[in-house]
């Protein structure tokens, strides 16, 4: 893992991409900067982080669209496969040397509230908590990148794909008001979350035996859930989607609350991205 | 050190591997011969564990490539079809990378990349960026990060293309050297290349084994150097008068006349009908006809000819 580490990001800066990522990242950082805090002398540092979301969107795209498609077009992935590390420890190293690109980046736009210190009184944990809220966010959405690269084929698909993806966890609590709360209507989606899961494990194993045994018990649960704990269906849409709305708690970081539940989501939510991306590595070498 | 036992791949509607069986024996060179698509690169790549196989098993000196890849992979150095080089990198940078990655202890680093630079002979390269290499010197990198690590089994997919005659005939001596310490398995479509190499030759086609056996036996069955197989000439006179004289030959099989490659000349392919052998006959009927030989032979098969000699040979027996 350490020397796929090391390798991906020492080519982050061999080649442009690593730079590109610094120099937009700075270079509209640094203009809402001026014109957001230092112009109006405004001291309200953690709204001006949080405006800064939408900067994810133009940059994930670009730091994570190569890390598997170039593999594939290189044929390099034979060298990484073909070796003795497993496949976590390919996808981990290749993560976390994304992530140390944007943490570097990051570092440096820590010279703002410095420069602003000088001028005011900062209010530290807030800043603190907003910066560790904005990291988190940036490792979900990288590895929603290392995930969409690994499945699609060429690398301008990946980074669309990408900025697809980010864009609809940002619009999806907006998205949330417009949909049916009705109890069938939480029916028919719960149906449709379930068979999901059941497609993936029937077309990995190719096992009819334990799909529809998996697929028997699930159906039997829904059921004793819909004639005895109806309320549950009630607005089952807007919550599962809701589940996925990785904005929504950046809120608690920015008010300088450290939620331990808000830092478990975001942790769970990368790691489940990383854990399918090894089983689409994993499921290539059988397709 | 390699067993397959009913090996198959398919991808989609493609067999591309038909249940085969094989067995590599320790310190052997093996070639896998075959033709474009046969199905050489997969079986290769499944090996390796790069593509897990549809049915049946392999095994690595015992031990099973799809139940523990890691401790498999630890023994095998492979060289896929198309090297798998970082472009980005220099030479030294990508083989370090490779050795961290292929987890070389640390104090063994440095000499075993000296020894490596050595013998693929890239030493006058290392600075530079792997994108700017030839295709000559990107294949024996590749073959550098094949050897790291002094894995037992290497091997190796089509090793030579994109050299020149000098270069080949240096790889070739390479895997020579290298067959002695290690086992290894290379591919190619060339039979020469392989026969030049290997102690035993699998040919492979649309997806089956068509024939195992040593070179010296392959060539004894193909190489056409008895009177009985196909002979070409090349005759100082004129085609029809070479096909009139030729006709006559009651033990002529097949024949076909066609012009020279010059003005004057022409050009005779012939194959007796029965395993006898007729090239003094065809000397005494030129002779009485006043047509000079000037050059006679067996003639090359090619590899599409040795395929099909060996499919129906083996369906008749
Ligand atoms: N990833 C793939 N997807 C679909 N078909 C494939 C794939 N890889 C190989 N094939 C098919 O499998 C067959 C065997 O291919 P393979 O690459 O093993 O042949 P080969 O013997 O190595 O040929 P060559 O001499 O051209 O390298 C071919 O018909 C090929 O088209
Ligand atoms: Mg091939």
């Amino acid at each position: 893992m350490l020397a796929i580490f090391k390798k991906e990001l020492k080519s982050y800066f061999l080649t442009p991409t690593g730079w590109i990522f610094l120099a937009v990242f700075l270079l509209v950082s640094g203009i809402s900067f001026a014109t957001q805090l230092v112009f109006p002398g405004n001291s309200q540092y953690t709204m001006f982080l949080t405006g800064l979301l939408f900067v994810y969107l133009f940059v994930v795209p670009l730091l994570t669209m190569r890390i598997f498609t170039d593999e594939k077009r290189f044929k390099t992935d034979q060298l990484l496969l073909t070796g003795p590390s497993n496949l976590w420890g390919i996808v981990m190293g290749k993560f976390l040397a994304a992530l140390a690109v944007f943490l570097i980046t990051i570092a440096v736009t820590f010279i703002y509230p410095l420069l602003l210190s000088f001028h005011g009184k900062l209010d530290w944990p807030m800043i603190i908590g907003t910066y560790i809220g904005f990291v988190l966010l940036g490792a979900a959405f990288i590895a929603i990148g290392v995930f969409v690269s690994q499945v699609s084929e060429g690398v301008v698909s990946a980074a669309v794909l990408t900025f697809c993806a980010i864009i609809i966890t940002f619009i999806i609590d907006f998205m949330q008001q417009y949909m049916p709360t009705t109890e069938p209507s939480g029916l028919v989606w719960a149906v449709i979350l379930i068979a999901l899961p059941l497609s993936w494990l029937y077309s990995s194993g190719k096992n009819w035996a334990v799909t529809a045994a998996v697929a028997l018990v699930l159906a039997v649960m829904l059921l004793l859930f819909w004639f005895f704990g109806r309320t549950l269906f009630f607005g089952l849409i807007g919550k599962s989607l809701g589940w996925l709305s990785l904005t929504r708690r950046f809120g608690s970081f920015s008010m300088g609350i450290l939620s331990l539940d808000a830092i478990l989501y975001y942790l769970s939510f990368s790691g489940f991205f990383l854990f399918m991306t090894v089983q689409s590595l994993e499921k290539r070498r059988w397709s | 050190m390699i067993r397959a036992e009913n090996l198959s791949r398919h991808f989609g509607r493609i067999e591309a591997v038909r249940d085969i069986d094989f067995h590599i024996r320790k310190g052997e060179i093996t070639g896998l011969l075959g033709p474009n698509g046969a199905g050489k690169s997969t079986t290769m790549n499944m090996i390796t564990g790069y593509l897990a196989p549809s049915a049946g098993k392999i095994s690595i000196d015992g031990i099973d490539i799809v139940e523990s890849p890691e401790d498999a992979k630890k023994l095998i150095g492979y060289l896929p079809e198309q090297p798998p080089l970082y472009l980005d990198l220099t030479v030294d940078e990508y083989l370090d990378f490779v050795t961290e990655f292929k987890r070389v202890p640390k104090n063994r680093r440095k000499a075993d990349l000296e020894t490596i630079r050595d013998l693929v002979k890239i030493g006058d390269v290392r600075k530079r960026l792997i994108k700017n290499l030839s295709k000559g010197y990107k294949q024996r990198v590749g073959l550098a990060q094949a050897l790291v690590g002094n894995p037992p089994l290497l091997i190796l997919d089509e090793p030579t293309i994109g050299l020149d005659p000098k270069q080949i005939i240096e790889i070739r001596e390479l895997i020579r050297d290298l067959g002695k310490e290690h086992t290894v398995v290379l591919s190619s479509h060339i039979l020469p290349e392989i026969s030049a190499t290997c102690h035993r030759i699998l040919i492979i086609d649309k997806g089956k084994i068509v024939a195992s056996d040593s070179p010296e036996n392959l060539s004894g069955r193909l190489s056409g150097a008895s009177g009985a197989a196909r002979q070409k000439l090349l005759i100082k006179g004129d085609a029809d008068a070479v096909q009139a004289a030729l006709e006559n030959i009651p033990a002529m099989g097949s024949l076909s006349t066609g012009k020279g490659p010059e003005d004057g000349l022409s050009e005779a392919v012939i194959a007796a009908a029965g395993e006898g052998d007729i090239r003094e006959d065809v000397f005494r009927a030129l002779a009485a006809a006043d047509l000079p030989i000037l050059q006679m032979g067996p003639m090359d098969l090619s590899l599409e000819e040795i395929f099909l000699n060996l499919t129906t040979t083996e369906e008749e027996a």
